[in-house]
C-alpha cells in the first residue's frame, strides 16, 4: 500500500533520493518565553520538490532560517546536504540558494548587475558570475528586462529576479519561501511552472514554502505539512492524494431519489454537490449503487471513488488554518487521514 | 514542404542559434573564499562611496568636494612655482583644518548613507547573510570601503601637496625633509578617515531612508562642531589664559565636543608640548592645555562607540 511508505523511499518520486536533504531532529524554536515558532519537529526531506506547507505564522520562515544557520534553534538540530545547521551554516550557505518572501530588491539597479554582484557574493569570480547572472535571467525568463532598473519592473518580473538571484551560485538546494507571493494567477502559474521546470531538468532539489495547498500539490513530490510549529505530516503527494474510501456519485436528475433508495438498501448515503457520497465497503457497494440507479431509471454521469486532498490535512479547522490564525488546527488531522500512514519520526 | 520539414527537424536537437535550448549548466569553477568575498563587496561599496556604478548624478557631490579638498595643493603648487621662495602655504599636518572639517563633513553625511541605507530601505541584508559570508563581515567591508574612501578624500590632496613643494626644491636632504613630514600628515588623515567613517556609517545605518540617514550625520556633526567654537570662543573670554600659551579649562576641553575639534586636539596631543620656537596656530587647531590625553582618550573611546554600534547594529538586524 502506497501509504505505508515513507517519503524518502516513495515510489512515486522522478529522482529517487540517495541520502536525505533536509534532516530535522527535534527542532525548536522559542522566542521569549511566550512564543514557540517551532515545536519538536523532526522530519527527513529527500531530494526533489518538498512543498513546506502550513498557514502563515506555523513556523516555515523560521525553519528555512534554521536550515540556513541564520538562526540558532533553541533545542534539537538539523543538517543540510550533511552539514550541521548550527555549526556548519557557512557550507550549508555555499550549497544553497534562499528566495525570501519579502521584497529584497534593489529598484536603483539593472537586473543584470544586480543579480551579477550577488553571484559575487555567492563566491563567484568576476567572469563566471557575469555569465551566470545572464544565464541565470534567461532560465526564469528575463530577457531585454534583465538591462532595466529593477525598480521599472512588474511584480511578476521581480519574483523572477529574485528566483535567479537564488540560482546564480549554482546551488544543490533552493529555499524559496513563498515564490509566488503578490502574483495575479497568470503570473503565479507561470512562476509555477519555472519552479517546477528548475526542479525536475535542472536537478536542484527544493523546499518551496507555501500557505497554498493547491500551488504545493501542483509542482511538489512529496509535501512536509507543519502547524504551529509541529509536524502534520511527511509523505509523498501521491500517497496526501491517494484514493480514499468515498464513492462519489452524480446524476443529472433524481438524486433525492437516489439517496432515499441507497439508504433503503442500507448504504448511508449523503448528499454532496450535484451528487452524493457513499462509504465504500468494497465491490458490493458498487454493485448497490448499480442496481439503485437501474432500478430507479436515472441518467448516471458520474461515478469515482474520491482522491484524498491535501486540505484534508489541515481539517480540524481548515477555515482557520486558510486565515492563519496559529493554533486553531492544533488538534492535528483528522483520524482517517492518519491511519495508515506512517508519521515521518 | 516536406524537404523544409525535415531540414528543420534536427535544428532544435542540435540546440544551435535556438537560446532556448541551452540547458541549465552546472557551475564547476573556482569557487572564492570568504576573504575575496568580503573583498569584492568592499570593491563594491567603495565605488558607491563615490557614485561609480550609478548614474552621472550621483557623482557631483563627490567630485565637487575632491575638487575642493585638492584646491589649496593645488594653488600651494602654483604659488611655489611662481613665487619659489615664498615657502609653502599650506602644511601637511593642519591641511586647511576648516575646509577640510567642512568638506569632510559634507562627504560623509551625504555619501555614507549611499553604503548601508539601500540594503536596509530594501530589505537586501538577508540575501547577503543567506550567502557564504558572516554576519560580522558585511558591516566590516563597509566600514573598510568608507575608510578608504574617506583616506583617499583626505590623503591625495596631501600628496598633490607633496609633489607640489618637492617639485620646487632642490636636493635630497630637502625632498626628505618634505617626505619626513608628509609621513605624520598622511598618519593622520588616518585618523581623521577612521573616525569619521566609523561615526557616519553607525549613524548611517540607524535608518534605511537616505534623507533621514543624511540629516542623522550631519546635524550633529555640524552643530557640535558649531557649539565646540562657541564654547572655545567663551572659554578665552570670559577666563582668559592661565598662563602664556595654556589656555582656561573651559576653552582647553571645548573641542572635545565635535569629532572635528577633537581631531585637532588629537594632532596637538600627537604633537606634544608647543616648542617655544614653533607658535601655536591659534585659529587652526584646537588647544588642548593640560588634557591632551584627554583628547587621545576620547578619541579612543568615540572610535571604539562607533564601531561597536555599527557591528552591534548588525548582529541584531533580524533577517526578515
Amino acid at each position: 500500500m502506497i501509504g505505508e511508505s515513507t517519503p524518502q523511499a516513495g515510489g512515486q518520486s522522478r529522482r529517487p533520493a540517495l541520502e536525505a536533504v533536509i534532516q530535522a531532529d527535534g527542532l525548536t524554536k522559542r522566542y521569549g518565553a511566550t512564543v514557540t515558532a517551532l515545536d519538536q519537529l523532526t522530519v527527513n526531506v529527500g531530494a526533489g520538490v518538498t512543498g513546506l506547507i502550513g498557514a502563515n505564522g506555523a513556523g516555515k520562515s523560521t525553519l528555512i532560517k534554521i536550515l540556513l544557520g541564520l538562526v540558532d534553534p533553541t533545542s534539537g538540530r538539523a543538517a543540510v546536504l550533511g552539514h550541521d545547521c548550527a555549526s556548519e551554516g557557512f557550507a550549508i550557505r555555499t550549497l544553497t540558494g534562499y528566495m525570501p518572501e519579502h521584497d529584497c530588491l534593489p529598484p536603483d539597479v539593472t537586473a543584470t548587475e544586480f543579480v551579477t554582484h550577488m553571484g559575487r557574493m555567492s563566491g563567484l569570480p568576476a567572469t563566471a558570475a557575469k555569465e551566470r547572472a545572464a544565464d541565470s535571467l534567461r532560465h526564469v525568463g528575463l530577457y531585454e528586462e534583465r538591462y532595466r532598473q529593477i525598480g521599472t519592473h512588474s511584480t511578476g518580473m521581480k519574483q523572477r529576479v529574485k528566483l535567479a538571484q537564488a540560482l546564480v551560485g549554482d546551488p544543490r538546494l533552493l529555499l524559496l519561501d513563498e515564490p509566488t507571493n503578490g502574483l495575479d494567477p497568470a503570473g503565479r502559474a507561470e512562476m509555477l511552472e519555472l519552479i517546477a521546470r528548475i526542479g525536475s531538468e535542472f536537478g536542484i532539489s527544493m523546499l518551496v514554502a507555501s500557505h497554498l495547498l493547491g500551488e504545493i500539490e501542483q509542482i511538489c513530490d512529496h509535501v512536509v505539512a507543519i502547524d504551529a510549529g509541529r509536524l502534520l505530516r511527511a509523505d509523498s503527494i501521491s500517497s496526501v492524494t491517494r484514493v480514499s474510501q468515498v464513492l462519489l456519485v452524480e446524476v443529472d436528475e433524481g438524486a433525492d431519489l437516489l439517496i432515499a433508495e441507497l439508504a433503503r438498501r442500507g448504504l448511508a448515503p449523503v448528499s454532496y454537490e450535484r451528487g452524493l457520497l457513499v462509504q465504500l465497503a468494497g465491490d458490493e457497494t458498487f454493485d448497490a449503487v448499480r442496481d439503485a440507479v437501474a432500478d430507479l431509471g436515472l441518467p448516471l454521469s458520474r461515478m469515482e471513488q474520491r482522491r484524498h486532498r491535501i486540505e484534508e490535512l489541515f481539517r480540524a479547522d481548515p477555515a482557520a488554518a486558510e486565515s492563519g490564525q496559529p493554533g486553531s488546527a492544533r488538534v492535528g488531522p483528522a483520524a482517517d487521514l492518519t491511519t495508515g500512514v506512517s508519521r515521518v519520526s | 514542404m516536406s524537404a523544409d520539414m525535415t531540414a528543420a527537424a534536427p535544428a532544435p536537437e542540435s540546440g544551435s542559434g535556438v537560446i532556448h535550448n541551452i540547458g541549465y549548466r552546472r557551475y564547476d569553477g573556482r569557487r572564492l573564499g570568504r576573504a575575496q568575498i568580503v573583498l569584492a563587496l568592499t570593491w563594491q561599496s567603495l565605488r558607491a562611496a563615490f557614485g561609480i556604478g550609478r548614474g552621472a548624478k550621483a557623482k557631483i557631490v563627490p567630485a565637487i568636494l575632491f575638487v575642493l579638498m585638492c584646491l589649496p595643493a593645488a594653488i600651494n603648487a602654483v604659488a611655489l612655482a611662481t613665487n619659489p621662495s615664498g615657502g609653502a602655504l599650506v602644511g601637511y599636518d593642519n591641511y586647511v583644518v576648516s575646509l577640510r572639517s567642512l568638506v569632510m563633513l559634507v562627504f560623509v553625511a551625504v555619501q555614507a548613507p549611499h553604503l548601508v541605507s539601500g540594503d536596509l530601505r530594501n530589505h537586501t541584508l538577508p540575501l547577503y547573510f543567506a550567502r557564504p559570508i558572516r554576519r560580522i563581515d558585511y558591516p566590516a567591508a563597509k566600514l573598510a570601503a568608507f575608510v578608504l574612501a574617506c583616506l583617499l578624500m583626505i590623503e591625495i590632496p596631501l600628496l598633490i601637496l607633496y609633489i607640489g613643494n618637492v617639485s620646487q626644491v632642490h636636493g635630497a636632504k630637502a625632498v626628505w625633509a618634505q617626505t619626513r613630514q608628509l609621513g605624520p600628515g598622511l598618519l593622520y588623515g588616518l585618523a581623521w578617515a577612521v573616525l569619521l567613517a566609523s561615526i557616519g556609517l553607525a549613524l548611517a545605518s540607524t535608518t534605511g531612508r537616505r534623507v533621514f540617514a543624511t540629516c542623522t550625520i550631519g546635524i550633529p556633526l555640524f552643530f557640535s562642531y558649531i557649539l565646540s567654537h562657541a564654547l572655545f570662543m567663551i572659554g578665552r573670554q570670559a577666563y582668559g589664559p592661565v598662563a602664556p600659551g595654556q589656555e582656561s579649562a573651559l576653552a582647553s576641553l571645548s573641542g572635545l565636543i565635535s569629532p572635528f575639534t577633537l581631531l585637532g586636539g588629537v594632532l596637538r596631543w600627537l604633537q606634544g608640548p608647543p616648542k617655544p620656537g614653533r607658535p601655536l596656530q591659534v585659529s587652526q587647531v584646537t588647544l588642548v592645555g593640560h588634557y591632551g590625553d584627554v583628547y587621545g582618550l576620547v578619541f579612543l573611546i568615540l572610535l571604539a562607540a562607533a564601531v561597536g554600534a555599527l557591528v552591534a547594529r548588525y548582529r541584531k538586524l533580524a533577517v526578515a
